[in-house]
C-alpha cells in the first residue's frame, strides 16, 4: 500500500499552491465582505483547467485522476474555502453525472462549454420541503408530446448565480400517480428559468448560492440525462463523488487553519515569549494537525477507490464526515489560538470559523453520512 | 532551429531554515524546485519557440528524483527531456558539473543553436556554469541576460543588464545565453499540460558509460575545487529610514528610486 503522493501530485499541489496564494488571496477578504465572484479567477483558472479537472483531453479537460483532483480542491480551499466550493460542485457533482451518464450530444453539447470555464454547472436536488429526505422533492416534469415542462422551485444552489448549466432533479408523476425521479440538464438562459437573489450566507461568500425557478419551464428530450426514473440512482452515484470533493474541500480548509495558526502563535508574544512555546498552544496546534492528516488520508483513500471503480460510498461518506469534522475543529481551535485577535476580521481565522460550518451540512448532513454509513455496515 | 536548456532542481530556499545550534541546514518538509532564474531561462526559450519554431531540449544533472524537474518543463512546453544521473556525478564542484553538461550538449543531433542557463542558482549562486559550458563546447556566451530576441534565422538580439543600464548584444549562432531571474513572464502550466508530461512523454537518462566518462572526470574527482567549510552568517538587511511629512517622503524616495535609475523624469510626472 502506497500512501505517498507521487510525482505529478507533488508537482500539481505546488502549483495550485502557488496560483491561489499569489491570485486568489488578494481577493478573499472582499469577497467575503461584499459576497463578490471574483471573475478574475474564474478567467485565471478556466484557462488552466480547473473546470474540467477529471475531464479527458479530447473534451478539452485536464485528465487528472481523483486524488489530483482532491488535491486541486483542497488547495484552493485552503486560501478559499468559496472557490474551493465552486470548483469541486461544478467538477464533482454538475461534470460528473453529465461525463458518466452523457449521451454524445450531451458531452458535446454541454461538458465541452463546462471543462473550458465558460459555463459553470449546479446540481439541483434540494428544494424547500426536501433537504436530507431528496425523495420528497416536488419539482414536476411533464411530457407535452414533443417536450418536457418542468415547474418547481430549488433552494441554496451552490454556484446558481453564474451557472450557464443546471442539473434538475425532477419527478414524472405517472398515471397512477407513481413517480419517477428524472434528471433534466436547464440552461440558465431557457425561457421558464429564473434565479433568486444569491443568499446572504454566513460563509462561503463569494460563491453565488441562489434559489432556481422553473415555471413551465421547456426542455427538449435530448436534455434529459440518463433514462425517466434513472434521475434517484444517477443522484446517490453523484453524491459518493461529490462528498469526496467536499472532503477534500474541509482538509483544505483545515489545512488553512492550521497554517494561518502555526503563524499567528509564532509571531504572538506574550509573557515575554511566543506563545508557541506554551504547552497549551502546541496542543491544539498537534490535534488540528493529526485530526486534518487522518481526514486527508481517508478523503484520498475515497478517492483512490473511486478512481479504481471500486465501491467507495461507506468511504466517501466516512471521509465527508471526518474531514467536515476536523474543518469545524480546526476552525474553533484556530480561533482560540489567535485569541481576541481572532474574533475580529484583521486575521482568515474568522471567516474559516464561519466558512468551515457548512462543510457539515451540504453534500449530505452529518447525520446523514451517519446513516449511509451505518446503513452499509448493517446490510 | 535546436534549443538546448539546462535546468537544475534546488531546495526551495525560501522554506530552508538553518538549525543555528547545529550549524546544519533544516531541509525537512522543503520541496525541491526547478531553480527560478532556471525557470526563467525556459520560459524565454519557449516564447523564442512559439516566434521562430524548432524543439527544445531539456537537461539536468542529478539524482534520479530530479525527473521531476524534467517533467515540469515538460509541461511548460519543451519537447523532451535528458537526465544526466550516475552515482560517480555526485559532489561535483561547477567545473565538474560543467564538464558532464558539455559532454551531454555535444551529444545532441542536431547541435543547438542556442543553449539557455539560468545565471545563478539559488542553493549555491556562483553563476559558473554557464560560462563554462560555453567555454568548454567552445561558443559565445551571454551572461546575465533579461530577454532575447530573433533578429535573422542567425542572430539575436539579447537584452542584458548592467548595474545602471541595459544593454543590447547582437550575437550570432551558436550562443550560450545565461538568464537573470527577473527576466520576462514566467511560464504557469495549465493542469491538462502537468497531467500530459506527468504520464507521457520521454525522458531519456544518460549515465557516465553513456557519456563516454572516465571517473576521474566526474564527482568529486573531477572537481577543482572542495568546500571546506560552510558557515551561516547574521541576516543584515541594509536600509535608510526617512522621516518627514507624506510630500518630503513622496519626493524623497522618488529622488533616491532616480538616482538608482529606476525611474526616470517621465514616470515621476505621472
Amino acid at each position: 500500500m502506497n500512501l505517498e503522493p507521487n510525482m505529478k501530485q507533488v508537482v500539481i499541489r505546488r502549483t495550485v499552491r502557488s496560483d491561489a496564494e499569489n491570485f486568489l488571496a488578494p481577493l478573499t477578504a472582499e469577497m467575503d465582505r461584499t459576497g463578490r465572484f471574483p471573475k478574475e479567477w474564474r478567467s485565471f483558472v478556466a484557462a488552466k483547467q480547473y473546470f474540467g479537472l477529471e475531464i479527458p483531453k479530447d473534451l478539452g479537460g485536464a485528465g487528472l485522476d481523483a486524488v489530483s483532483a482532491c488535491i486541486v480542491i483542497e488547495e484552493v480551499s485552503r486560501v478559499s474555502p468559496a472557490m474551493g466550493l465552486c470548483i469541486s460542485v461544478h467538477n464533482g457533482v454538475a461534470l460528473y453525472p453529465l461525463h458518466i451518464y452523457g449521451d454524445d450530444y450531451q458531452k458535446e453539447n454541454f461538458i465541452r462549454p463546462m471543462a473550458a470555464g465558460d459555463s459553470i454547472g449546479t446540481f439541483c436536488l434540494t428544494e424547500p420541503n426536501a433537504g436530507s429526505d431528496a425523495s420528497a422533492l416536488e419539482t414536476t416534469a411533464l411530457w407535452d408530446g414533443s417536450n418536457y415542462v418542468l415547474n418547481g422551485t430549488k433552494i441554496f444552489v451552490t454556484n446558481g448565480g453564474v451557472s450557464g448549466v443546471n442539473l434538475i432533479f425532477s419527478g414524472i408523476v405517472s398515471e397512477s400517480g407513481k413517480k419517477s425521479f428524472t434528471l433534466f440538464i436547464v440552461e440558465s438562459e431557457r425561457k421558464g428559468l429564473e434565479k433568486g437573489r444569491p443568499e446572504e450566507l454566513m460563509g462561503m461568500r463569494g460563491n453565488p448560492v441562489c434559489s432556481i425557478s422553473l415555471n413551465d419551464c421547456i426542455v427538449p428530450s435530448e436534455n434529459r440525462l440518463g433514462g425517466e426514473g434513472q434521475g434517484m440512482s444517477i443522484a446517490i452515484s453523484t453524491l459518493h463523488g461529490g462528498r469526496i470533493g467536499i472532503g477534500a474541500q474541509a482538509v483544505g480548509i483545515a489545512q488553512g487553519c492550521l497554517d494561518a495558526s502555526i503563524l499567528y502563535a509564532k509571531q504572538r508574544i506574550q509573557f515575554g515569549r511566543s506563545i508557541s512555546e506554551q504547552g497549551a498552544i502546541q496542543g491544539m496546534l498537534a490535534d488540528m494537525a493529526a485530526k486534518t492528516e487522518a481526514a486527508r488520508l481517508l478523503v484520498y483513500r475515497a478517492a483512490s477507490l473511486r478512481e479504481k471503480g471500486l465501491d467507495h460510498g461507506k468511504q466517501s461518506a466516512m471521509a465527508k464526515l471526518l474531514a467536515s469534522e476536523a474543518a469545524v475543529e480546526a476552525a474553533r481551535l484556530g480561533l482560540q489560538i489567535h485569541g481576541g485577535y481572532g474574533y475580529t476580521k484583521a486575521y482568515p481565522i474568522e471567516r474559516f470559523y464561519r466558512d468551515a460550518k457548512v462543510c457539515e451540512i451540504y453534500e449530505g448532513t452529518s447525520e446523514v453520512q451517519r446513516m449511509v454509513i451505518s446503513r452499509a455496515l448493517l446490510k | 532551429m535546436h534549443i538546448a536548456i539546462c535546468i537544475k532542481q534546488v531546495p526551495d530556499i525560501a522554506a530552508v531554515r538553518i538549525d543555528r545550534e547545529r550549524m546544519t541546514v533544516v531541509r525537512e518538509g522543503v520541496q525541491n524546485i526547478i531553480n527560478p532564474s532556471d525557470y526563467q531561462a525556459l520560459s524565454l526559450a519557449m516564447a523564442l519557440k512559439s516566434k521562430i519554431g524548432g524543439t527544445v531540449t531539456v537537461i539536468t544533472m542529478g539524482p534520479p528524483q530530479s525527473e521531476e524537474a524534467l517533467r515540469e518543463a515538460l509541461a511548460a512546453g519543451a519537447d523532451r527531456g535528458i537526465l544526466l544521473t550516475d552515482h560517480a556525478f555526485a559532489g561535483a564542484d561547477t567545473l565538474a558539473t560543467s564538464h558532464v553538461l558539455s559532454k551531454a550538449i555535444s551529444r545532441l543531433d542536431p547541435a543547438p543553436s542556442i543553449i539557455f542557463c539560468g545565471n545563478n542558482t539559488i542553493d549555491s549562486d556562483t553563476g559558473h556554469v554557464g560560462p563554462q559550458v560555453a567555454e568548454e563546447l567552445g561558443i559565445a556566451q551571454v551572461c546575465g541576460i533579461l530577454d532575447v530576441q530573433a533578429e535573422s534565422e542567425q542572430t539575436l538580439l539579447a537584452k542584458r543588464m548592467g548595474e545602471r543600464y541595459i544593454e543590447t548584444i547582437r550575437v550570432g549562432c551558436p550562443v550560450l545565453f545565461t538568464v537573470r531571474k527577473e527576466g520576462g513572464t514566467a511560464i504557469l502550466p495549465g493542469l491538462g499540460s502537468l497531467q500530459r508530461a506527468f504520464s507521457a512523454g520521454s525522458i531519456i537518462s544518460w549515465d557516465k558509460e553513456e557519456l563516454g566518462l572516465s571517473d576521474d572526470e566526474t564527482g568529486l574527482a573531477g572537481s577543482a575545487t572542495r568546500v571546506w567549510r560552510l558557515r551561516a552568517t547574521p541576516l543584515k538587511i541594509k536600509g535608510d529610514i526617512i522621516t518627514g511629512q507624506a510630500q518630503e517622503l513622496v519626493q524623497a524616495i522618488l529622488r533616491k528610486l532616480e538616482s538608482m535609475s529606476l525611474v526616470d523624469e517621465d514616470q515621476r510626472h505621472e
